[in-house]
C-alpha cells in the first residue's frame, strides 16, 4: 500500500500523544484484570467419583447456573483416596458431558455392513437379549467330559463395571451366573 | 508474593494428567495426534497445548532408561520474552512470578519472541496470538494451585511460595545426590519451575536445560528494535489505509 505523507503525519500524531498518555502514569491494570475472577466462582460445586478404574477417586463437578452444564470437574481435596489428584483419564471425564462427539442414542452396524444406523433403545436390549439366548442355549454344557454336572457355557465373557458397588456386583453376579457364564472379569485387570 | 514449582522428575511416572488437567482448566482442544514409537503426544507444544510431558530412551550403564519431563513455560525471574517485547500491556509479569501473555501479543514479531526463550516455549496460535503456560493465575490468585499441580497423583509436582520450594528442591536435591552424583536442579536460580533430575538434562529432553545463557539482547534483536518505532508505524498506517 501507499503510505502517503497525510497518513504518516495522522499516524505520527497519534504515536507522539500515546507516548506522552503513557509517561504520565498511564497503566494497563485494567487489561490485567481477566485473571482475577475464577471461572467457577458462582458455579453450583457437587462431588463425585471417577467412573473408570476400581479405585474410585473423588472428584468436584462445577456446574454454570446459568446453563445447567458441567463447566469444570477436578479432584477432591477433601477425598480419602486421592487427595485432590487425578490421573488423565480421571481429569477428562468433564467430556463424559461435555463433548459434541459423545454417543447419545445407541448404534448398531449389521453384520458384514460398513455403516452405523441409529436404533432404539427398546430394538437394541430385545436384541441383546434374542442373540444371549441364542448362544446360550446353543453352547450350554450340562456335563463335562468326565460326566459331571457342571450347568456352564463357555462361549460368552462378561468384561467390565471395576466401577460398580457391592449391591451392584452381587446383582451382575446373579444375573450372569444364572445364564451358566464362567468367564467373568472387569476391566481394571485386563 | 513469588510462586514457585518444583518438577521432581524420579517421581514422575509420564501418566500425563497435567497435560490433560492444563487442557481442561485452560479450555483447549484436543490436537490430531500420530504414533512416533513412542507414548509422547501431542508432538509438540503448540497454541492448544501449553505443556507436554516428554519422553526418552536412553541406554545408561548398559540399562534402559525411561527419562520423563513435563515440559511447560519456565517463567523465568528476568524474563527474556519479556524484555524482547518490551510492551506491558503484551507480556508482563504478575506479582505472583508468572510471565503473563496477554491478546495484544499478536502485534508483537513471534519470531523475535520465540527465538528469546531459552527454552523454546511460546507458539503461535491459529488466530496470531503467542500461547504459553500461564501459571493458571486466576487460580493462584484466588488461593487454588495450578491445575497441573493439582491433579499430579504422584506428588511430582509442587508450587508454593519461591523460599519454601526452593528449600524442598534442595532438601529433594541432598537426597537424590547420594544416590546419583549427577543429580541437579535446573537452572535454578534464574527460574520459577525447577526440574530436579538425576542425570544429564540433555538427556531428558532437548531443551530441557537453557540453550544459552540469557545476557541481554542479541545484535539481530537490538537493531530490529532500533526500528521498532518506523515499523510500528507503517503497521499502523496499513492498518488505518
Amino acid at each position: 500500500m501507499d503510505i502517503t505523507r497525510r497518513k504518516f503525519i495522522q499516524v505520527t500524531a497519534g504515536t507522539t500523544a500515546g507516548l506522552a498518555v503513557s509517561n504520565l502514569g498511564f497503566n494497563f491494570e485494567e487489561a490485567k484484570a481477566y485473571s482475577k475472577n475464577l471461572k467457577t466462582k458462582f458455579a453450583k460445586e457437587t462431588t463425585t467419583i471417577c467412573c473408570y478404574c476400581a479405585v474410585g477417586c473423588g472428584a468436584i463437578v462445577h456446574t454454570s447456573k446459568k446453563t445447567g452444564r458441567a463447566i469444570n470437574i477436578e479432584g477432591d481435596p477433601d477425598h480419602v483416596i486421592n487427595r485432590g489428584s487425578l490421573c488423565p483419564k480421571g481429569a477428562a471425564i468433564k467430556q463424559l458431558s461435555e463433548n459434541k462427539n459423545r454417543l447419545t442414542e445407541p448404534m448398531y452396524r449389521a453384520p458384514y455392513s460398513n455403516k452405523w444406523k441409529k436404533v432404539s433403545w427398546d430394538w437394541a436390549l430385545s436384541e441383546i437379549a434374542k442373540r444371549v439366548k441364542k448362544t446360550r442355549d446353543k453352547s450350554f454344557e450340562k456335563k463335562n467330559s468326565k460326566g459331571q454336572i457342571v450347568n456352564r457355557t463357555t462361549r460368552i465373557a462378561s468384561v467390565g463395571s471395576a466401577a460398580l458397588d457391592n449391591e451392584e456386583c452381587w446383582t451382575y453376579q446373579a444375573l450372569m451366573r444364572s445364564l451358566g457364564l464362567v468367564y467373568i472379569e472387569h476391566q481394571a485387570r485386563i | 508474593m513469588t510462586k514457585s514449582f518444583f518438577i521432581d522428575t524420579t517421581l514422575c511416572t509420564a501418566c500425563r494428567g497435567c497435560q490433560v488437567a492444563c487442557k481442561q482448566w485452560q479450555g483447549l482442544p484436543a490436537e490430531k495426534t500420530v504414533n512416533k514409537g513412542s507414548y509422547e503426544n501431542p508432538p509438540d507444544l503448540s497454541g492448544n497445548t501449553y505443556k507436554v510431558v516428554r519422553m526418552s530412551e536412553k541406554e545408561r550403564n548398559g540399562k534402559l532408561k525411561w527419562f520423563f519431563f513435563p515440559e511447560q513455560c519456565r517463567h523465568c525471574i528476568e524474563a527474556p520474552c519479556l524484555e524482547t517485547a518490551e510492551d506491558s500491556s503484551a507480556i508482563y509479569k504478575d506479582k505472583t512470578g508468572a510471565i503473563i501473555f496477554t491478546k495484544k501479543t499478536k502485534d508483537l514479531v513471534a519470531d523475535d519472541i520465540i527465538s528469546a526463550c531459552p527454552y523454546n516455549v511460546p507458539r503461535v496460535a491459529k488466530n496470531g496470538i503467542l500461547t504459553k503456560c500461564n501459571m493458571c493465575v486466576d487460580r493462584v490468585h484466588n488461593g487454588l494451585k495450578p491445575a497441573c499441580v493439582k491433579t499430579c497423583p504422584t506428588g511430582a509436582m509442587q508450587f508454593g511460595d519461591r523460599s519454601t520450594i526452593v528449600s524442598k528442591a534442595n532438601k529433594s536435591l541432598a537426597k537424590l545426590k547420594r544416590k546419583s552424583s549427577k543429580a541437579q536442579l535446573i537452572d535454578q536460580k534464574d527460574l520459577n519451575v525447577i526440574y530436579l533430575v538425576e542425570d544429564n538434562p540433555k538427556y531428558y529432553f532437548k531443551n530441557a536445560i537453557a540453550s544459552y545463557k540469557y545476557e541481554g539482547i542479541t545484535r539481530q534483536m537490538a537493531i530490529r528494535k532500533i526500528f521498532r518505532p518506523l515499523t510500528n508505524i507503517i503497521k499502523a498506517v496499513e492498518r488505518i489505509g
